[in-house]
């Protein structure tokens, strides 16, 4: 049985040319015509003459054009790194640059256009990790992921990896021919693996939502209801959203038979508010990042009107390999604490930069299975009696935002760079809507004129807009130290509601 | 209080709360700043549709609509009704 996923889309076009594949701003684009629309983008893709030789880069919204040219860049074997569109111009050169890629190109703008070159072009300046070590027959997806230094690291996934994930996933949410299932996330996040990926694959029909509309509540309640969605799978903000545009009309989802929230842990009071939204779905949490895609899952019993305090990730998913080690790398077994190691059958084999993996994927030995490499979470989890595992905090500096995993360390780093800063610190404090936003302490030069304009004004080009920090305390004392001199973040005091800091 | 000052008022409240508004340039771009995400759009909208009596439909906002307290004003401008007096 092919690994490509290609080849499983060819199938299905064969199969059921006439079932939708894709619903897009109101109309259904079907089997057979996204095929047509890959085979025409596969033919575009060839005529600008790529080299042989060096992944494509993509830039690239999400839009069925966008899908049909990754679809040909699979079906042509051509490696593509998919980044975010949200980072500056300059990373996004040094991305395709540090991939090696031999052009950035853009999918057709419509159904009149025409694949051709993106707007940004490779940065030669930056080192090319290409050919990686380990070859190149391996690699399909290229993502990335947000580093604690310097650029966004580059993940790559084997057509393998993809294929393991694809199949747990439909087989785990029922995804299957005819199943509906909605892609809220943009088109660069892991969570497309399973929204449009395994959805591809099986012969389901995947809801687009429009990128442009992902705060509009109104037009996800109708997309949801109107082409009656089997499977969600989101960050807690579209459920926050859900909520709150259906309140007065007290309108549910009973098409939904699958309910997934990820990326960020989801408010209670969301939470408690799924089973009226979705009264006939089951409702999981999954933990993940674009390293290992999917490792843990927790199915939640709503039933009783009762929310759990902490919000479990659960166990391992099918074939994953999830250790608890303590500080010294011992592993604690049964009930305690410690940072979460994985092995997941889908993980990538190491960061294109390899010089990256270090510390980060670690090399284990294991009973019976040999060595094995695992990935360090960060996070630290507590063991239950019973197996199941609850997040406890971090052992570094990333936090998530928007299901977008943010290094404040990357963000103090910037904010330093401004010749009259003196000394910066970035924490995470608590949002409804985005799970963790970022505020900054600044302590700057006296008499410089220094406020939270100068701020944002230096930031613009230097970080994503996720990355921006949403409050500043411009502050006339020296930060808080630990008792060796470090900055000590867990003495900074979250920002005030609403009133103008003093400082 | 005249309308730029108004707006300013209510960005920085709204936004950037650790700001007073003369502190607030009128042509820094709030979006790339990362004080207006998608979602501040929408308040922004409601707030101008609310305060200034303008209508607003989503298919009128293009990428660049919005991103500036001067354009903020500029669109105010050309959409709001005569005035009351």
């Amino acid at each position: 049985m092919s690994e490509s996923l290609a080849d499983h889309f060819a199938q299905q076009a064969e199969r059921q040319p006439e079932a939708p594949a894709l619903i897009w701003d109101g109309r259904a684009i079907s089997y057979g015509e996204l095929q047509e629309m890959a085979s025409r983008a596969h033919a575009e893709l060839e005529a600008l003459g790529l080299p042989a030789d060096r992944p494509v880069g993509l830039q690239a919204r999400k839009s069925p054009e966008a899908i049909a040219l990754i679809l040909a860049c699979l079906k042509a074997q051509r490696p593509f790194l998919l980044p975010s569109i949200e980072l500056a111009p300059e990373t996004l050169a040094k991305l395709f640059g540090q991939a090696g890629a031999g052009q950035v190109v853009s999918p057709a703008d419509g159904p009149d256009g025409a694949v051709g070159p993106g707007e940004v072009a490779p940065d030669e300046a930056t080192e090319a990790q290409w050919p990686p070590a380990g070859g190149v027959g391996d690699i399909a997806f290229m993502l990335t992921t947000s580093g604690s230094t310097g650029l966004p690291k580059i993940v790559p996934l084997s057509p393998g990896a993809i294929h393991h994930f694809t199949d747990w996933a439909a087989s785990q949410f029922e995804i299957g021919p005819g199943t509906k299932v909605l892609n809220y996330a943009p088109l660069n996040f892991d969570l497309c693996l399973l929204d449009i990926w395994t959805t591809l694959k099986a012969g389901g029909c995947v809801v687009l939502v429009d990128q442009a509309k992902a705060t509009h509540g109104g037009y996800l309640a109708d997309l949801i209801a109107d082409n009656e969605v089997d499977v969600v799978q989101s960050v807690p903000m579209l459920y926050r959203l859900l909520i709150d545009a259906t309140r007065e009309s007290g309108g549910r989802f009973p098409s939904v038979k699958q309910v997934i929230t990820t990326g960020d842990k989801i408010p209670a009071t969301s939470l408690a508010q799924l089973p009226d939204l979705f009264p006939n779905a089951r409702v999981f949490n999954v933990y993940g990042c674009t390293e290992t895609n999917d490792s843990m899952m927790h199915e939640f019993d709503l039933s009783g009107g009762e929310v759990p305090a902490k919000v479990p990730i659960g166990h391992p998913l099918p074939d994953v390999d999830a250790r608890v080690e303590d500080e010294d790398g011992a592993p604690v077994e049964g009930a305690g604490t410690g940072e979460l190691l994985v092995w997941t059958p889908f993980q990538t084999r190491g960061y294109l930069d390899a010089a990256r993996n270090e510390g980060t994927f670690v090399s284990r030995a294991d009973d019976g299975q040999g060595e094995r490499t695992y990935y360090r979470t960060g996070d630290i989890v507590r063991r239950h009696e019973d197996g199941l595992l609850t997040l406890e905090g971090r052992t570094d500096f990333y936090v998530k935002g928007g299901g977008v995993r943010v290094s404040t360390q990357v963000v103090e780093q910037a904010i330093e760079e401004h010749p009259d800063v003196v000394e910066v610190a970035v924490i995470a404090v608590p949002d409804e809507m985005a799970g963790s936003k970022l505020h900054a302490v600044v302590l700057p030069q006296p008499d410089s004129g220094f406020n939270g304009m100068t701020v944002r004004k230096h930031l613009v080009g230097r970080l994503a807009r996720t990355e921006m920090p949403g409050s500043i305390q411009i502050v006339t004392e020296p930060l808080p130290k630990t008792s060796t001199g470090k900055i000590d973040r867990k003495k900074i005091a979250p920002p005030q509601d609403r009133s103008r800091v003093a400082g | 209080m005249d309308d730029t000052a108004k707006i300013k008022q209510f960005i920085v409240d709204e936004f950037m709360p650790d700001m007073s508004p003369d502190e607030l340039d009128s042509d820094f771009d709030l979006q790339t700043g990362g004080a207006v995400d998608s979602l501040g759009l929408l308040k922004l909208v409601a707030w101008m549709e609310s305060e200034f009596g303008v209508s607003v439909d989503e298919s009128e906002l293009g990428p660049d609509s919005l991103r500036t307290v001067d354009s903020i004003k500029a669109f105010i401008d050309e959409r709001r009704e005569p005035a009351n007096a």
